[in-house]
This record gives C-alpha cells, structure tokens and sequence, in this order.
C-alpha cells in the first residue's frame, strides 16, 4: 500500500470505528549524521523510516496515536485499541472540529534539493572541509555533528483535506577547542547544499574558541549583555514554545492570559515563518490539513496570538495558525513552532558593541532550567566563548558564569538588535530560528563557589 | 524476530565486516493525561524495528529502518557497512572494541500485575482519585493547574552479534508526572514537576499510592509558598535530603565519568568531563563519599540485565571513599583505556546509537540517622527537594535550588525557607560532606544524552548527607 493509500485508509477505518473526525498522516524521513571529534569521525548513521499517525475525535473526547511501522494491519489493530480507549474516556473541555477542506496548497520554494539525500561519501568530505577550517583558523581539536534529511508527508482528514509535502536539509554544528576551556561553536544549516557553509562555520567556531583562551573566572552581579544568536535561539525558540497553547494549557508558560499584553521590549517582533522560502522547517500544511502561514507571535512587544491547533482554537478562541502536528513521543496533535524568526535592527554587530561599551559578550549557552514556568525564573549556563566587553570591544575572555535571571524580564529589557542574522539549529536549539545579536539590559549573572 | 536478527549478521558477515551486532525492538506504550481534571487525548504508541551496527577497518557505520522485509534488511546492512566504508579516510585512530565474554540469555521483568492486564478504566480511575485528592479542600491551598500523566511501556529486544551473542529481553515500565501549581493571592506561585517509575507491573504504581503523594506535594507546596522566608546567603552548613544527594550523584558523579565524555566523544553536545583518563585515583571527596550505579536492582527505574551491546550488566563504584574508582565503559571506550567494558551502553529505542548511560546512580548510606546530622548544626538549612538546577557541560561549577527547605538552629528543624540556592565546584561539594544517613531513598527522572536525543529512564538517590560550610547565595 503506498503512503497516500494508507492515509486514506486510515481515515476510512477510523470513520467505520465510529469516530465523528479523523486525521491521519504518514511521514517518511530518510536522514543521515555523521558526527566527528577529536578531529576524526566516530560514526556515521542512517535512518529510514515510515510513520503513520492518526487523530480520532467522538464528541468532546479526543485521542491519538503514532505507530512506527508501516504495515496497515499494526495501524488498523492500534486504532480498535485506540477508539475503545477514546470510548472510556470523559469528554474533553470543549469540543472542536478538524478544520473543513478541502484547501489549496501552495508550495514554499526552495524547500528541497534533490542532491541531498543523494549524498553519503560526500559527507566526509563536508566534515573534513569543516575540520581543516577550524584547524588552519587556530583550533587545537574540533568536534560537530552533520545531518541530512529528506522528509515527505501525506496528510487525510475525514473533513476534506489531503496534501503531500516534501523538503530536504543539511545542517552542520561544530565546536572548535583551542584548550579545554577555550571553545567556540559555529552552525550552518539550509534546505540546499548551495547555501551550505560548513567553512564558514567551523571558522566562526575556531575564531571564538582562539579569542576565548586564558579565561578568568568572571564577576557576580547586573551586567548589559549582548547575546549572541545561539544564546538567544535558545531563549527565544522556548518563548516560542511558551505560546503554544499546549503549554499554556499545562500550566507551563508565562504567557498564560497575556494575549493583547505586552510582553517584551518593543524592540523584539517574534515571528513563526513557517512559510519562509528555504526555511529549515518551511512547509505547505500542519497535521490538520490547515495550510500553513507566518505568524507574528510577538509583535514590537505585544503579544498577538498563542500557536494554535483546532482543539485549542476551540478552547482559547482566536484563529488557527497552522501549527498543529503529531510532535514527538505520543503527544498527539500539538501546536508547535515551525521557523521561528526575529526581526532584525539597523546597527552593525560592531555598532551594538560600540553602543554597549561596557557590558559582557556572551556567544553560547546549555542546561536552561526553570523555577517556575509560570513567572519565568530561570538559569542557564554559559558554554564556549564569553567575554568582557570592554569600551565597545570584546575583551577578557571569562568563565564559570551562569545567567541567572528571570524571562520575561528579560524580555522588556532587549534594548538593540544588530541588523546581521543567521539561522541556529543545534542540539540545544531544536526549532530552526533565524536571528540577530540581542542587547539586553541589566542581566543577572552568578558563578559557582571556586 | 530471532531470524531476522540473525539474518542481518549474517549478511554483514558475509560483507567481511570486522564485527556487527542487530538489535530489533517491539515496544508499545500508552499515556493518559487530566488536566486540571479534564482528560486531554488518550495517546498510544507502538513501534518496531531494526538497527545495524557494523565496523570495518576501525570505522563504525549504524543503519536502522522500521520495514522488515528482507529486502530492506538487506539494504540497510548495506548501507551501514557503506557509511563505515564512507568514514575510513577520515578516522584519526581505529575504533576497536574491548574483548567480551559472549553471553546467551533470556530475561524479563516479571510484574504481579502485567501492565497489560490493566484497564482504560482502571488508569483514568487512579488518575481521578488524584485529582479528588488535589481539591483546595484537602490540600488546603489553591492548585490552579493541575497536570497528571500515566505512561506505561513494554520492550522488548533481540541482540545478536558476530562474537556468538545472543540475547532476548523484556521489560515492562509505569510511570507518572505530575505538574503542579499552587497559588496564593499575597505570594504567587510555586510549581514542582514530579515524576515516579519503576520496572514491573501496575503494582509498582499501586505502592506509591498516587492520590496520597500527590495530594502532600501540594501540601507542601502550600506551606513552602505561605510560610517560606527568604533564605539565608551566607556560608553556613546544609543537610539535603536524599533527592538533592541523588540529583548531584547524578550530575556531578555519574555524567563526568561516563568515558566516552572523558574521550570528547560528546564535546559537541553534552560536553566533556573535568576528569581526565588518568585521574583514577584522584581524591574529589571526603571518606563519606562512594557512589555507585547499578543496573541490576530489581524493579528500578534504570534496570537492565544486559546492555545493547550484550555484555552483562554490573555494580560500577565510581567514587570510593571519596576517590575516583572507575569510569562508565562501553566497548569503543574500554579498549581505548585498556579495560573491559562494564555493561553501560544503552540505547532508548531501536534507532538509536547504544551509548554511554547510568542507570541507578546513588551515594551509599553512613550510620546516620536524621536528627544526628542535624543536632550538631548550629546554624543551617535543610533542603529536602529541588526545583531548577543545572550544570556546566565539563561537569565542575554546578547549582541546586531548593523547593522544600527549612533552617536548622541549634540542632533543630525550624522555619521554612524559599529558594536556597546552591552554587557550587564538584570537588568542594564532594570535599564539604563529613556525613551521611542511613537511609537510601531513589527518585526516578529521565536523563539526557546524545544525538539524536536518548531520554534513558533512570533512579538516582541516596541518603541524606550533611555538608560543612558552604556558601548558599544566587
């Protein structure tokens, strides 16, 4: 059975089961990492797989499942089982509809290049451009993780929608090490090998790793920080998360009831372009068959809008925005965000240096962990270079610093953006987010006892 | 499915491979979820596959697919032995595998109650006794958002390998999260995410008796929000509860052992370690201080008999008396460091790498009993759970915020008080403990490693231990 025949017939049996609504979608990915350290590789892996998924409403009750194998019978024998277990359940809050197609799709360009799946020896010659960069740029060692993927999905709902969608990427993270304490990291990723640049970030990552050596432990205290774009992506990708309605449902966001409120500095336009050309995760529909479009999440500091599915339309009000998708583990139709993007500012990176003057530069971040979602306090860990900044330039290379601080107030407090952005995706950052160096004010900063 | 396993060696074999293994899993699992009272969509999932792995000249290749038609056996044999292939030029030293006895076996975790065997009914039954239990009513505080999930899986796998390996296991998991958040109109909010699991069957889940430890969370969440004072930032001493000792036996000893951290395997995602291969020996700690993770407890959150890749698991002391007394090894990094591995690669589904993971990660009791730790602090807090926390990705500068914590005067429990915070170095944290309890207690949580992502289901715990003179602040 093809992959559009299983959707199909999915939808079909779930209708015989009883259910009102049924969603179902099939994802094929054919992906590849190579990950090196030390400056040699030490695997290459390779995935193909086949996922159905499907949704089932009855009334207010709703449930889900994934399946992970792509014989029809194994998703026919777990949908008995899931309709049964729908039965049983009580209703939900409200009762929602899957949105009415049918609809028409139009591709976002350059989502995908036929070369990329193609490549396997190709691969090591990527991560040995990307080496060789970081070494001929200072770096004693480098480490990085390079992955492919080739993705296509057809999505069947009982009310009338039916696409198929396609798209490729490659993405690279590398860590250059000048000394165990001296590191830095660079990140390039695309939807097509032409705007590939491994070099370019294997030497971004061995040029921070070069300025970051002899660090000293840094100061306690309230300092004005330019965050640089992984740092940020980081944030920023979890704000984006925090207006799911998911998430606010849970109880785990500070954006709950803060819709029309505003949230963040003026300076700060989230965005989430799901329909960027050659954007990482740019795509036609969500797993509702609701086209997909870009959504100004925040916007000059107010917040617009929660990222939707139809069951939290139907809870929260307002429209659907084409987010909702069978996201991760068995969590159901979710509202996720797709590219998340910030607008740029109109200064140089060397301007907002120069307008900081005195201040820390801090280039990278791990391990954020929350207090208390709801009122956003927060630490994280500075990781690779971290510098002081030093009359508008970047100077003593620092270490042992943790952020310490709370996230909506750092929100109102971004003060400037440079007008230079890049796209970050990395294993802290999962959602792809295009952005620029931030300046925020006021930034707590704590460091562990030596 | 022991055909299949089998197959795929032997099509690796005859590539003339230096070595190959198969694992194939059939794993299913549900999850039942109320928010704030209201069931969000029942979610099931179910999946099966196939993951080669396969050396050739010191290169490692890994292909999975979840078709398990021959034909597609045979391409992803292939196309692991070409990723190998592919890799060779750029291998600066040949990755070798430590030599291990070849195991055969069978083994499966035996629940009273197999999860299958328990009703739709039955899970939304208890989840709504601990909603009833949640009510302000009882808790005598507002919980305004009230999130409770129950998981269960079952796995099952089949390893075989080129060395004469072959093994089959079966284990079955319950747990349950919970997501709280207690509101007071003059103090705001205070939140706590809890988990609990355990191998076995529901009857796992039945002796934590859900409704009543749910409901004293929020019980205690009150009393943290209403009556905490600020906490005290100055040096002083600290006795923390058994959760606090096993998040640090967690983070501070088990991460920065794992050898393949030590090699820089991990430097581009979890990081590396402050310990080097040659600080065996090297003295982090007071004589208070051993550490342990094991596998093989029964019913434990972390349990396993044999690891993905076939060598049989055991007790591993990492911190002995303070010393550091072995690393984490699977069979890439014990032939690098000269030893054998011991049983810790695991992988949380088929298509993931086995990789370098604790298990059950905890100190070992003293001969204290809580009021002999306590009686000679005159001037200290007691923290007995944690909210955030984290640490650097070398291991070494590390922070702990206490949720349920009092101060200590003149010997005794007093006073709450709201958000201790504990920065501070592995070797001073390990350096200030002069006691320990004699209780051990675990907590389950899931740990975090690799890439593509492996959450692996782990215990940590240990006794409550008492550290001389360390600064609280933040």
């Amino acid at each position: 059975m093809n992959p559009e025949q299983v959707v199909e017939q999915a939808v079909k049996f779930g209708l015989k089961l009883g259910a009102d609504e049924v969603a179902a979608s099939m994802m094929r990915e054919r992906r590849k990492m190579l990950r090196f350290s030390n400056n040699s590789i030490i695997v290459m892996q390779s995935w193909d797989h086949t996922v159905p998924a499907v949704y089932l409403t009855s009334k207010r009750k709703r449930a889900a499942a994934r399946v992970g194998d792509p014989d029809f019978d194994a998703l026919m024998d777990v949908m008995k089982t899931l309709k049964v277990a729908m039965d049983i359940s009580k209703p939900g809050a409200v009762e929602s509809t899957l949105p009415k197609g049918p609809f028409k799709y139009e591709a976002v360009p350059h989502t995908y290049d036929a070369k990329i799946p193609e490549m396997t020896d190709e691969l090591t010659g990527l991560a040995e451009e990307a080496i060789n960069a970081a070494l001929s740029e200072g770096a004693k060692r480098s480490s990085g993780t390079l992955v492919t993927n080739e993705w296509e999905k057809f999505v069947k709902t009982s009310t009338g929608s039916e696409g198929k969608d396609r798209g490729t990427s490659i993405e690279l993270s590398t860590r250059a090490f000048f000394d165990d304490d001296a590191s830095g990291m660079g990140v390039s990723c695309a939807t097509r090998l032409a705007d590939f640049d491994p070099t370019h970030a294997a030497k971004e990552a061995a040029k921070i790793a070069c300025q970051a050596k002899n660090p000293v432990f840094g100061d306690e205290g309230k300092f004005t920080v330019i965050f640089g774009p992984s740092i940020m992506a980081e944030f920023l990708s979890r704000v984006a998360d925090f207006a799911s309605a998911y998430f606010v449902d849970l109880g785990l966001s500070f954006l709950k009831e803060k819709v029309g409120q505003k949230v963040a500095s003026e300076e700060l336009t989230l965005v989430d372009e799901a329909r960027m050309p050659a954007g990482i995760n740019s795509c036609s529909f969500d797993d509702e068959g609701y086209p997909t479009r870009n959504t100004r999440i925040i916007d000059h500091g107010v917040l617009k809008t929660y990222l939707h599915s139809s069951y939290s339309v139907a809870e929260y009000g307002g429209e659907l925005t084409g987010n909702s998708f069978f996201a991760g583990g068995t969590w159901g139709l979710t509202p996720i965000p797709l590219n998340v993007v910030v607008e740029p500012g109109d200064i140089r990176f060397e301007e907002l240096l120069e307008e900081v003057k005195n201040g820390l530069y801090l280039t990278n971040n791990w391990y954020t962990r929350f207090q208390n979602y709801q009122t956003g306090d927060f630490s994280s860990i500075c990781r690779d270079g971290a510098f002081r900044i030093e009359n508008g330039r970047i100077g003593q290379p620092l270490k042992g610093l943790r952020i310490s601080d709370n996230m909506p107030r750092i929100l109102q407090s971004i003060t400037s953006l440079s007008k230079e952005r890049q796209w970050i995706k990395w294993w802290e950052v999962e959602t792809p987010t295009y952005l620029p160096h931030i300046a925020v004010e006021g930034v707590g900063i704590t460091r562990a006892t030596k | 499915m022991e055909d299949l396993v089998r197959h795929a060696i032997e099509s690796a074999s005859a590539l003339g491979v230096d070595y190959a293994e198969a694992r194939l899993h059939i794993d299913s699992g549900s999850a039942f979820t109320l928010n704030n009272g209201v069931p969000d969509p029942v979610q099931l999932a179910r999946e099966r596959g196939i993951a080669v792995r396969i050396l050739v000249d010191g290169a490692m290749g890994f292909a999975t697919t979840n078709d398990l038609s021959k034909a597609s056996l045979g391409s992803t044999v292939e196309i692991a032995y070409r990723s190998a292939k592919a890799s060779r030029r750029l291998i600066a030293k040949p990755i070798r595998l430590s030599e291990q006895k070849a195991e055969e076996a069978n083994w499966e975790t035996k629940g009273r109650k197999p999860l299958p065997g328990v009703t739709t009914e039955e899970k939304f039954r208890v989840l709504e006794e601990i909603e009833k239990n949640l009510q302000p009513d009882i808790v005598k505080v507002a919980v305004p958002s009230r999130t409770l999930i129950l998981g269960d899986d079952i796995t099952e796998r089949y390893f075989a390998n080129t060395d004469g390996t072959r093994i089959h296991g079966k284990a079955s998991r319950v747990n349950l999260l919970y997501v709280l958040t207690v509101y007071d109109p003059g103090k705001g909010t205070i939140q706590r995410i809890g988990q609990q699991g355990q191998t076995g069957g529901w009857e796992q889940l039945e002796q934590w008796d859900p409704p009543r430890l749910v409901s004293d969370e929020a019980k205690t969440l009150g009393k943290m929000l209403t009556e905490g004072k600020q906490a005290p930032r100055k040096e002083l001493d600290l006795v923390v509860g058994s959760e606090v000792t096993g998040i640090v036996c967690h983070e501070s000893c088990g991460h920065p052992q794992e050898a393949d951290r030590i090699l820089g395997r991990e430097a581009a995602q979890a990081g590396e370690s402050y310990l080097k291969p040659e600080m065996i020996g090297y003295r982090v700690g007071t004589e208070a201080v051993t550490v342990v993770d094991d596998p093989t407890i029964p019913n434990s959150n972390g349990f396993y008999l044999y690891d993905e890749e076939g060598v049989k698991a055991e007790r591993r002391i990492l911190i002995k008396e303070g010393v550091i007394n072995a690393f984490l090894q699977n069979r890439e990094t014990g032939a690098e460091l000269g030893v054998s591995s011991n049983g810790s690669a695991r992988a949380v589904a088929y298509d993931r790498e086995p990789m370098i993971r604790m298990a059950n990660t905890f100190m070992l009791p003293g001969s204290y009993t809580h009021e002999e730790l306590v009686e000679d602090v005159k001037e200290g807090v007691f923290v007995k759970t944690f909210m955030e926390w984290n640490i650097d990705d070398r291991r070494y500068n590390q922070r702990y915020v206490g949720l349920e914590a009092y101060m200590i005067e003149k010997g005794e429990v007093t006073t709450p008080v709201r958000n201790p915070i504990l920065e501070i170095t592995t070797p001073r944290l390990y350096g200030s403990v002069d006691a320990a309890g004699k209780e051990v207690e675990f907590e389950a949580a899931t740990c975090g490693k690799g890439e593509p992502s492996q959450g692996a289901p782990v215990w940590h715990g240990g006794p409550s231990i008492r550290l001389r003179k360390v600064r609280l602040g933040g």
